[in-house]
């Protein structure tokens, strides 16, 4: 079955604001008549608040005061509550569930809040409720975890160390209590202590079990990421560039390569090279240098955006959009939509035009 | 806050963690100490600061007095198995390492333990004075610094063991080590900062050495109201933008502690350009 909605996914550095850019895209595309759900990470306060989400979780529930638009906000427990469920015996499951190594997994891996999300997405896929769903991707890895969830999980699952610790082979629980015997080990259980590596092939066995359902959901997750359209959120700061720049370099390996990349933050390219003029009148002529070196500061970090937005341009060939720096973070659903409507090119850039 | 021997900067990722650690560096060496900084999750952030593409595990001079690395989870593995934990050399190790690197994958506080590792050993050790981490964001470094502990409960016995409470010990005395955290004065920055204190409460894993507040836009001398009457253009629009966003600033300012604050650095400097700017400003702390 192939699910009839697109998706977006919104990827990026932290601190970029790919979360109220993604409630942005929702918001305009409802109001565009398309029946949209975001799925958000970790929304701060003011961003939750607007959108009235203060108390969401793994379910979609519609945002009141937006007609076409649902929100969900990814909840890791919950969903490896429910893979857990999906994929193994319910004896097992109970196991996992209160075994020390599984919940520093599912709590800590960083791919394991990666593989969350991206189940959700299919849940929300096949759900075939929507005809556009946003994905703010999760900050852990710097983004890359998210498309790389679905095989580093299946080979977590699959045991290597559960291979190393027994051997070839789909071990019986007899094996582990041989395993001591091999010499690798004996240094490992000098280090380690053997009680840990008892528990934590135990453990292992336990999440082998898991593996031939969460495999096959695994590659569905990854064909679902393939086809989705990926953009890229940065602001000119050098750390959020680098990570930009890594999407392009890793993800066609991966998945897919981004369709674009917004720049957040972006000063007035009119700034740049401007002679400051002198203010008009009732000025002393130390609030007018103060006003002019102003704007000469502002202008030198126009300028710094603009030479960083055109270098990736260029390194990557690929479309850029641009969102007007805005002194606070937007607080209402008006104010969200205008964050697209003043944008340069992001409608476009997101195929929402 | 200088006189500590391992200093952990940390904070939510793109406050300019990299650039504090790499200003501290500057600013001790700059002092006649023999500093060591360490990358510990990424050989290029730290690297761009002292104007070099990338560094690895062998330390590398990168400026009068400063050795900088960065943590390589295989060369890191190796030390503390060797070094550390005194595993025979005649070992298979080869093959032990390559099992370890699964298992860091999944026992909890392994990886941790390893990365957390090398700052304590150089901690330990004579050759430097000082010596600097660039740390994980500040929600991963709590697991970081809480791996001792989560060790110590899952290992009963042994060399790891040990090692760990010997780590835990160290990272708790504050006449060695001690904790900066850097944010800015924007909601989630500061959101996660208070969050992160609350969430350590009162463990003692490591002493707080301060909050450092980043990028502070100053607001202008020039009042609102004279902004206000400057005719349209851009002259106007940017002293309304400064002033606005010193205004929101300010708001998120009144909710952190008191510490040193540094200033929004303007046209977007080369990562080098940051790191020493900003090193001039703890010369004036």
């Amino acid at each position: 079955m192939s699910p009839r909605s697109r998706t977006l996914i919104v990827t990026g550095a932290g601190g970029v604001g790919k979360t109220t850019v993604s409630a942005a895209l929702g918001v305009h595309a409802a109001r565009n008549g398309t029946r949209t759900l975001v799925l958000t990470i970790d929304p701060a306060r003011r961003l939750a608040d607007a959108l009235g989400i203060a108390k969401l979780g793994n379910d979609p529930a519609p945002v009141k005061t937006q007609p076409g638009l649902w929100a969900a906000m990814l909840d890791v427990t919950a969903s490896w509550e429910a893979i857990l469920d999906r994929h193994t015996e319910p004896e097992i499951a109970t196991r996992l569930r209160s075994n020390a190594f599984f919940r520093a997994i599912a709590d800590r891996f960083p791919a394991a809040q990666a593989y969350a999300a991206g189940e959700q997405l299919a849940d929300y896929l096949e759900a075939g409720a929507w005809e556009l769903i946003i994905v703010d991707t999760p900050p852990a890895g710097g983004g890359i975890d998210f498309f790389a969830a679905p095989n580093r999980m299946s080979e977590l699952v699959g045991g290597r160390v559960l291979r190393f610790l027994t051997g070839a082979g789909l071990p019986g629980r007899r094996a582990l209590y041989r395993f001591t015997a091999r010499p690798v080990l004996k240094v490992a259980d000098a280090v380690l202590g053997g009680p840990l590596l008892e528990d934590l092939a135990e453990f292992l066995l336990d999440l082998r079990t898991l593996y031939d359902g969460l495999t096959m959901r695994a590659a569905t997750i990854e064909r679902y990421l393939s086809a989705a359209r990926v953009i890229v959120a940065t602001t000119a700061q050098p750390s959020a560039m680098r990570e930009a720049a890594r999407f392009y370099d890793e993800l066609p390996g991966i998945v897919v390569k981004p369709a674009g990349v917004v720049f957040n933050r972006v000063l007035p390219a009119e700034w740049i090279g401007l002679k400051p003029g002198m203010p008009s009148n009732g000025f002393t002529p130390e609030q007018a240098a103060e006003l002019r070196d102003n704007l000469r500061n502002w202008a030198a970090e126009a300028h710094r955006q603009a030479d960083a937005r055109a270098e990736l341009a260029s390194q990557y060939t690929t479309a850029t959009a641009t969102i007007p720096w805005r002194h606070h973070a937007p607080t209402t659903l008006d104010a969200l939509a205008d964050l697209i409507t003043s944008s340069d090119g992001l409608a476009v850039l997101t195929g929402l035009d | 806050m200088f006189d500590r021997k391992l200093v952990i900067v940390s904070g939510k990722g793109g406050v300019g963690k990299s650039a504090v650690a790499a200003s501290l560096a500057l600013h001790a060496a700059r002092r006649g100490k023999r500093v060591l900084c360490i990358g510990m999750t990424d050989a290029i952030g730290l690297a761009t600061h002292f104007g070099v593409q990338t560094l690895t595990y062998e330390p590398r001079r990168v400026h009068a007095g400063i050795d900088a690395i960065a943590i390589d989870r295989v060369a890191a593995l190796d030390e503390y198995l060797h070094i550390q934990l005194r595993v025979p050399k005649a070992a298979p190790l080869r093959q032990f390492t390559k099992f370890f690197e699964e298992l860091v994958d999944t026992a909890p506080g392994i990886r941790e333990i390893i990365t957390m590792g090398k700052p304590l050993f150089e901690t330990w050790r004579t050759t430097y004075d000082r010596v600097i981490v660039d740390a994980p964001p500040i929600g991963q470094l709590i697991s970081y610094l809480r791996a001792p502990i989560t060790v110590a409960n899952v290992v009963p016995t042994g060399a790891v063991r040990d090692e760990a409470m010997r780590m835990r010990m160290t990272l708790a005395d504050s006449a060695q080590a001690g904790l900066l955290i850097v944010t800015m004065p924007e909601e989630l920055p500061v959101v996660e900062t208070i969050e992160a204190l609350n969430d350590m409460g009162d463990e003692a894993l490591i002493d707080l050495l301060g909050i450092v507040i980043n990028r502070v836009i100053y607001p202008l001398n020039a009042d609102d109201d004279a902004v206000g009457g400057l005719e349209d253009g851009p002259l106007k629009d940017a002293a309304v933008l400064h002033q606005q966003l010193a205004e929101e600033q300010h708001r998120w300012l009144e909710l952190l502690p008191d510490g040193p604050r540094l200033p929004h650095l303007f046209g977007l400097l080369t990562p080098g350009e940051i790191a020493a700017a900003l090193s001039e400003r703890w010369d004036e702390l």
